[in-house]
């Protein structure tokens, strides 16, 4: 009987240590979260740990100058949580030694659903999108290959690797995986807008802002699709070619004429934060970005079909408008602790 | 009884034949290590960096990258095409890197074909960062138009009106009708265990005209008409 007794003792024990461990391994696991009434991601995940290891080596990477050529940019220098990750007040983003780029940085938000990245969706995969500014000569100036070098040099990164992949071996995709699994976390989806949809407390809309979703839905919504306010697809919205830049957008990537001046759809979600507007940073505030579509669309053969009849709003409508864009501000996700600058050094 | 004993025996029989036809099958499908190795000449000479070579057009050249991918090797037999396991290789020529390819454990029969693609087909392109020799680290992959660079060609030429002289032919594309995989094929020889391909870059350079023709950076068509030429290199050395 005593010999039983300790059986069973024991195995209540292992059981116990197991759970325990279970429970650990599932604490370090992502939960890649959004709401149910969504369509479903994009992005497999399918190279990914979808581990808290993974994600802290991709923050870690996300915010370390180490991927620029002389080490004194990040990802984050153009991409700044608090302003949606965009670079607020900058038109064109700069890069290392103060070169400028030729387009304004996009907001990262909701990536997984995304079907192309940049302004002309010349990169085609999420996994590859950081390779992009790494090795833009304006931007970070730099080869994945040097990047690895550094990186292997590193006794911090070594350590993080380690955690994440028992080789410990640290190459130039599971790089690009890293940074992966931090950006295709930064998910918006508690705004006032999000809450007005689910009917939830701090979602309770003014008239203002009704009226607002309703001109919004009628006149914007065609090419900004709710939920995510955007189509995936390439427009030509109607603005002035600008002669210093000249920009041609899409066509630069497919050769097709058909595609000229064409550029990505944008989300919109935190919009109030993520001035200025467009692909060339032209615009300054809401309130110039409605007077485009309202009064200064240039016709082109290319202008979006959704644009050649001309958009008529009053003036209080443009308000509306505006006051409805501001609820899609997510402060949540604009002041997510775990989206922030990596204080708690993990080494 | 008797009756059940019997046909037990009789599935025993058939069970011993069926053994029987399946090891004789086996027998005659002899798996043998297959070498596929590769030579890279200009007119016959052996390719070496910074040596000098004419084409037809006078140009002289001097190579400094050769790097190619060469994907989904398969062994074509008449009726049935069995891919090959390894499936990925980045030819560096002028670093000796993947020359010679061993393909352990294979069967052919005479008359069969080995099968492979110049290039990274289209799945491999649109499915995120890969490892090895498809990572993106090994410099054959476009960052600003995402898709991995098929042939990578430079060297210089007094021909070329360029900076330093320099021709740069970096080939890719997997979108229709700009789509730069090819397929090549080498016929099998059962009696031997490996095949010797050579690779004559004079087909290339004297097709083309580098005073014209020396800097190819980007998908499109010029990328596709290169690749046809590019083709060509690939000789059975008999």
């Amino acid at each position: 009987m005593k010999i039983y007794k300790v059986i069973f003792i024991r195995t209540l024990v292992c059981i116990g240590l197991l759970m325990s461990l279970a429970f650990i391994t599932l604490n370090n696991k992502l939960f890649f979260n959004y709401p149910e009434y969504w369509p479903a991601p994009n992005y497999d995940f399918k190279k990914l740990s979808m581990s808290n290891e993974e994600f802290q080596l991709g923050r870690e990477l996300f915010y370390d100058p180490i991927l620029s050529k002389n080490e004194s940019i990040s990802c984050a220098s153009c991409h700044n949580q608090a302003t949606g990750f965009t670079h607020v007040d900058h038109d064109l983003s700069h890069g290392i030694e103060g070169r400028i780029g030729n387009r304004n940085s996009m907001s990262l938000v909701n990536l997984a659903w995304n079907t192309s990245f940049m302004w002309d969706g010349g990169v085609n995969h999420i996994e590859l999108q950081a390779l992009a500014p790494i090795t833009n000569k304006n931007e970070m100036d730099e080869t994945l290959e040097n990047v690895v070098e550094k990186l292997k040099k590193s006794k911090k990164y070594k350590n993080l690797f380690s955690k994440v992949y028992s080789d410990g071996e640290i190459t130039g995709q599971k790089t690009l995986l890293a940074i992966t699994q931090f950006v295709v976390m930064l998910n918006s989806y508690n705004s006032k807008y999000d809450k007005y949809v689910r009917n939830e407390k701090g979602g309770e809309y003014t008239y203002q802002e009704k009226n607002g979703l309703e001109i919004f839905r009628k006149h914007c919504n065609i090419c900004h699709t709710e939920p995510l306010f955007t189509n995936n697809n390439f427009e030509n919205n109607g603005l002035k070619v600008d002669s210093t830049l000249n920009d041609h957008g899409r066509y630069l990537i497919t050769n097709n004429p058909k595609d000229s001046l064409k550029f990505k759809v944008p989300s919109l979600r935190n919009i109030q934060f993520t001035k200025p507007y467009m692909h060339d940073g032209r615009f300054e505030t809401l309130q110039q970005v409605i007077t485009h579509y309202t009064t200064d669309i240039q016709n082109s053969t290319t202008l979006s079909n959704n644009l050649r009849k001309k958009i008529k709003l009053t003036d209080e409508e443009k308000v509306d408008l505006i006051v409805f864009l501001r609820t899609l501000t997510d402060t949540e996700f604009l002041f997510d602790k775990r989206f922030k600058y990596p204080f708690n050094k993990i080494n | 009884m008797i009756q059940d004993i019997k046909s037990k025996c009789g599935i025993f029989n058939c069970l011993i034949i069926l053994n029987l036809i399946f090891i004789t099958s086996v027998s005659s499908q002899e798996k043998k290590d297959f070498e596929l190795v590769f030579v890279s000449n200009f007119n016959q000479n052996p390719i070496e960096k910074n040596k000098w070579y004419i084409s037809k057009n006078n140009d002289s050249i001097q190579l400094s990258t050769i790097k190619f991918y060469l994907t989904n090797f398969r062994i074509k037999n008449k009726n049935s095409s069995i891919l090959l396991e390894n499936q990925y290789h980045l030819v560096d020529v002028l670093n000796d890197k993947n020359l010679n390819l061993y393909i352990p454990n294979i069967h052919f029969n005479n008359g069969a074909y080995l099968v492979f693609d110049l290039g990274v087909d289209e799945k491999l392109n649109t499915s995120g960062a890969n490892s090895g020799d498809l990572d993106p680290i090994n410099g054959m992959f476009w960052s600003w138009q995402s898709g991995y660079i098929n042939f990578k060609i430079e060297g210089i030429s007094p021909s070329c009106n360029t900076r330093k002289n320099k021709f740069q032919f970096h080939i890719g594309g997997y979108q229709i009708p700009y789509e730069t995989l090819r397929t090549i094929s080498f016929k099998l020889d059962s009696n031997k265990n490996k095949l010797v391909v050579n690779l004559e870059f004079s087909n290339f350079f004297n097709k083309i005209n580098l005073k014209t023709e020396n800097h190819i950076m980007t998908p499109g068509k010029d990328a596709n008409t290169l690749m046809n030429q590019l083709v060509n290199i690939f000789n059975e050395n008999l």
